[in-house]
């Protein structure tokens, strides 16, 4: 069954199966949230559920090259806006790997003590992983934990002005070329009359104005309400 | 002029990058010294370094790093050390935050009261299955008047036949089996626990909602104050809505009914709890909801900001209003 599908590596850690996405467990054996453990050349692989990830239905629905949504590893991320570590797992599976052998880190922000406390136990078993409980906005109050400007940050608030908040965070953080990922939910944004298509022109319009927009992914079907706006800092 | 800092290290800047001064902290600090240093930022205040240098430079203004305003320059960089003492340091402040989130007494009324709600429902459906099932060998029993007491009556004899004796009701015609009676001891067993963990459950809430707060409780009582407090997601959060809110507060399907097809808007949503409201007459209670949830809203302020309590007198003069209503209006309206 395996064989007829196209195995499709996207990074030493990420392994695309057909449909499915796949990363290389870091900490072998366990399944962070059910998800399905299988082992693909005797690695085990954690199944990326593109329904409880909007990064990893981002991967399955971009037009582009879906690595080129991936960082570096071993290099420091941003994750703003962490919620529970679903995403956040699987992007340590591919920044860091096993007791982080890759050497990278991955700043994870989050406002709601309940999130950080799903975090906290993550990051006793995932070398690399730096939670953070605090305000996504409030850079002063954490901002000392990322030395100098990283070159991918992802920021996945529910809170009106989500745009805002994003480009001040990669005025701030996010280095020359550097590529950021915003995920928008239109119903955390003031209503507007046309809707959805609306809340995500307008964030077309304010994104465009200040730094590159390479692709808008639609992700409806996996998360109803939701865009995936990918840019590069100019 | 800028004075930058880091939680180990700050450097002076002039406005074209480049850098009068630099206190750089190269030691290995201990992952607690670390989480001091990090607790100190992040609470708006400078690390030493900083401080030795603003004495230095007292017209450069202090600015975190990575602040927009900030010129570009070279960074002092911290050692990779470091940084993985401060990563260390973050999960530890991190940890200490959640454990910290205890202390929240909304998120802590937020279990006792849905707690009891759910004990609730799960008794009064037990309850009505116990009675159900001995009704169903004892068919002259009736238990209407004493529902409440079947519970712990079933619990104290040993037999159905003891039961009937108790009740002073022919004995059963059809006998359960042993394994049969022990099964239905238990679930009165059950029952009547979980009539005393109820008790306990509403004491918890009152004493907690009478110390959060305090004024919302002397005027509604502290159960329906603690009900709101958690409808509305916390004390300041209820503190900050409209009066409007608080009185269809819990009657969110009819007011959203309401504004989507036009429904008749609820009057009262939780509040209608309270007797001022549940028993006046129907055609004063949308009047009285109104005037309450105002005087709730106070209220709640009083409490979000800790300000005097509300007296007995206070409520006195809300109970005046509420019978001054009912008697202004106490024919119903002509159609």
């Amino acid at each position: 069954m395996a064989k007829n599908r196209r195995m499709r590596p996207l990074s030493d850690s990420v392994l695309m199966e057909g449909r499915n996405v796949w990363t290389v467990n870091a900490n072998p054996g366990v399944a962070v949230r059910g998800e399905s453990l299988r082992k693909f050349r005797g690695v085990e692989h954690r199944r990326w559920d593109p329904n409880r990830s909007k990064l990893g239905a981002g991967i399955l629905r971009t037009r582009n090259n879906p690595s080129d949504l991936l960082p570096r590893p071993g290099s420091t991320v941003l994750y703003l806006g962490a919620g529970h570590g679903t995403t956040v797992s699987h992007l340590h599976d591919h920044l860091c790997g096993t007791s982080n052998r890759h050497r990278g880190r991955l700043v994870a922000v989050d406002l709601a003590p309940r999130c950080l406390r799903d975090l906290t136990h993550l990051a006793e078993t995932r070398k690399g992983l730096v939670p953070v409980l605090g305000d996504a906005r409030k850079f002063d109050a954490w901002g000392v934990l990322i030395p100098s400007r990283v070159d991918w940050l992802f920021q996945d608030v529910a809170q009106a002005g989500q745009v805002e908040i994003f480009l001040s965070a990669v005025r701030r953080f996010l280095s020359k070329d550097g590529i950021g990922l915003l995920s928008l939910k239109a119903a955390s944004e003031r209503h507007q009359d046309g809707g959805d298509a609306d809340i995500f022109a307008a964030a077309i319009e304010q994104l465009s104005d200040e730094v590159e927009l390479i692709e808008h992914i639609n992700l409806t079907g996996f998360e109803d309400q939701h865009a995936l706006f990918v840019i590069r800092r100019r | 002029m800028w004075l930058w800092y880091s939680w180990q290290s700050a450097a002076v800047v002039n406005d074209d990058g480049d850098v009068l001064d630099i206190e750089f902290n190269n030691a290995r600090f201990s992952v607690h010294a670390a989480k001091d240093r990090l607790q100190l930022v992040a609470n708006g205040h400078m690390p030493p370094e900083a401080v030795v240098l603003s004495e230095r430079f007292p017209d450069a203004k202090p600015t975190a790093h990575g602040s927009d305003e900030l010129p570009d320059f070279d960074l002092p960089q911290p050692t990779d050390d470091q940084i993985e003492i401060a990563d260390q340091a973050a999960l530890l402040l991190a940890k200490e935050g959640v454990a910290v989130s205890a202390a929240d007494p909304n998120r802590r009324l937020e279990h006792l009261l849905r707690a009891s709600e759910e004990l609730r429902t799960l008794h009064l459906t037990m309850e009505a299955r116990l009675i159900e099932w001995v009704g169903l060998f004892l068919p002259s029993a009736r238990f209407d008047s004493n529902r409440s007491q079947v519970a712990s009556q079933v619990q104290d004899v040993d037999s159905l036949s003891e039961f009937a004796a108790l009740l002073d009701v022919e004995d059963a015609y059809e006998q359960p089996s042993e394994p049969e009676w022990k099964a239905l001891h238990d679930w009165a067993e059950m029952v009547s626990n979980q009539g005393r963990q109820l008790d306990r459950l509403e004491h918890a809430i009152r004493l907690s909602a009478q110390n959060h707060l305090p004024s919302t409780s002397m005027l509604v009582g502290p159960l329906l104050a603690a009900r709101l407090c958690v409808e509305a997601h916390g004390r300041s959060r209820l503190a900050r809505l409209p009066s409007g809110t608080v009185q269809v507060l819990g009657a969110e399907k009819a007011f959203f009914s309401h504004l989507r097809s036009g429904t008749a808007p609820p009057k009262h949503g939780h509040i209608f709890m309270h007797p001022w409201i549940s028993r006046s007459p129907r055609w004063v209670r949308g009047k009285i909801a109104r005037m309450l949830a105002s005087k709730i809203s106070i209220a709640a302020r009083i409490d979000a900001f800790e300000g005097t309590p509300l007296t007995k007198e206070d409520v006195d003069q809300v109970e005046a209003r509420v019978e001054a209503i009912r008697k202004e209006f106490s024919k119903p309206p002509g159609r």
